[in-house]
């Protein structure tokens, strides 16, 4: 009797090993510890301080962040109903303006890095899409909880990201669809191009 | 004596609704992933037909002991499929709930864009220029222990709604925390309970609270010098105000005013910059902030 529960107890203690050990070191995790680790190398390396070579280090950084979203899954989960309604050209148009102003966004607070450490927590995979949830540490001690989103393709990559809980599509899906209801689908492109022009 | 009687009245409620939540809890655990729900009862799928499912509808009794007692099964019964689960032609394959439009009424969104533009050059006219003036002179280690030290008293607001929302760990962490803050800590100006112990700190709010016990928002509201908020929020700001030291400590109107007000300027200080990110990120900074408000509280609830 004693012996078995004690099997039972190695079974599922064996069981539970096999299961979270893969699960925490998964690919999307890997996927996202690696960008990131490219993109603070990017930002602390020496070579590229300065502000003269601020266009170079700017470069490197929107190329690292540019190759693990997708692009085209954000842009259709930001427009949502109003995706279907639009032309291959006007999708086209879309999807590389909203890209332009999600790299600056990010490369905002790239730019803004002193140090903050980053913890891998968790991470769920269901099907083709997967979480990693994510603790930014920063130097005074508050903590900011980061979940990003990703699909798998080819590779995984990030559709969603979401900074304590708000989440960036919705968000830009919330503000695209007030001036595309209030206005038109024309003055969100007409604003859209004003904003990525500014920067 | 009455506070007697009332205070016992009031744990029991407590205890009445923790038990009511745990069986639910409980019910939800134990539905297998091929129980169906059908009018007040559960339905065990026993074969899946084409179009339709073979089910055994089980009535559900719940009592405290057992949580599928007494089942009554009745002759089996063919359920249709819901249209839902057959073909549902979903843009990019993507599911429904992902693509809609959710956002918090904004009945008042003339008046509340008047204070939206109000804050915003209170923040860029006074608060900002303070705020830097004083990081200017303050060792950031300071205004990170002044910081603690304000979190520390308000420690009532996060322990009582813990105890609200029925989570009793989090009640004892609070206390935990408080005690050992208080006392090694230096009057709450370090934090070694999250340094030293890992105790995390408990942001439960009475606007969350009535939110777990199933309160809308109501509508937004952005009050002036206070910010975004909700109907919601604003009735549990003001319910936690009975429990904040601070304004309790405070007699008159002028003291609470200075305190706040050194509290705002040193939260500012220490985040800086986060609201010309949001603002630079945005088309429309008003409802990218609305947004942003009603995504943190609703996250903040379910956790």
């Amino acid at each position: 009797m004693n012996r078995s529960c004690l099997w039972i107890r190695v079974f599922f203690f064996t069981c539970a090993i096999c299961v979270s050990v893969p699960a925490m070191a998964g690919e999307p995790t890997a996927m996202i510890r690696k960008a990131t680790d490219k993109i603070i190398g990017i930002v602390i390396d020496p070579a590229l301080k300065g502000p003269e070579k601020a266009a170079e280090r700017k470069r490197l950084v929107r190329e690292a962040v540019s190759e693990q979203f997708n692009r085209e899954e954000m842009s259709l989960r930001t427009l949502a109903q109003h995706w279907s309604k639009r032309t291959g050209g006007e999708k086209k148009e879309f999807v590389d303006l909203y890209a332009k102003l999600l790299e600056g966004t990010y490369l905002d607070k790239v730019e803004g890095y002193s140090g903050e450490k980053v913890l891998y927590e968790d991470e769920t995979v269901d099907g083709k899409y997967a979480v990693v949830k994510v603790k930014i540490l920063s130097k005074q001690g508050t903590k900011i909880s980061v979940e990003y989103r990703l699909k798998k393709g080819i590779d995984w990559l990030v559709y969603d990201v979401s900074i304590e809980g708000v989440s960036l599509v919705n968000n830009y899906r919330t503000q695209f669809n007030s001036i595309i209801v209030r206005s038109s689908y024309k003055e969100l492109i007409k604003q859209l191009k004003a904003k990525v022009e500014t920067e | 004596m009455r506070w007697g009687v009332f205070f016992s009245g009031f744990i029991f409620l407590i205890l009445c609704w923790s038990s009511i939540q745990t069986t639910c809890f409980a019910a939800e655990t134990c539905e297998p992933p091929s129980f169906l729900r059908q009018g007040g009862g559960y339905g065990f799928l026993v074969q899946d037909v084409e179009g339709s499912y073979l089910v055994a509808v089980v009535d559900l009794v719940v009592s405290q002991e057992q949580i599928f007692s007494k089942g009554r099964a009745l002759p089996l019964n063919l359920c249709r499929k819901e249209a839902s689960e057959e073909a549902e032609e979903k843009l990019g394959g993507i599911p429904e709930g992902e693509m809609e439009v959710d956002f918090i009424p904004d009945p008042f969104e003339p008046i509340n864009r008047i204070f939206f533009h109000f804050n915003d050059k209170l923040y860029f006219w006074v608060l900002k220029p303070v705020a830097t003036g004083y990081k200017k002179v303050t060792p950031d280690q300071f205004r990170i222990c002044a910081r603690n030290f304000f979190s520390n008293l308000i420690m009532p607001i996060r322990a009582v709604n813990c105890l609200l929302q029925g989570k009793f760990i989090g009640f004892g962490t609070e206390l935990l925390r408080f005690l050992v803050n208080s006392t090694v800590g230096m009057l709450g100006l370090m934090d070694p309970a999250q340094t030293a112990l890992k105790l995390e700190k408990q942001d439960e709010d009475f606007g969350q609270t009535l939110g777990l016990y199933g309160l809308g928002p109501g509508f937004f509201i952005n009050w002036p010098v206070l910010g975004p908020s909700s109907v919601r929020g604003t009735v549990g700001f003001v319910g936690d105000l009975y429990l904040d030291p601070v304004a309790w400590v405070s007699i008159d109107f002028g003291e609470w005013f200075i305190l706040s007000g050194y509290e705002l300027v040193n939260t500012t200080s220490l985040s800086l910059g986060e609201y010309e990110a949001l603002k630079k990120a945005a088309l429309d900074p008003y409802v990218a902030l609305r947004d942003a408000y009603y995504q943190y509280r609703q996250n903040k609830i379910k956790n």
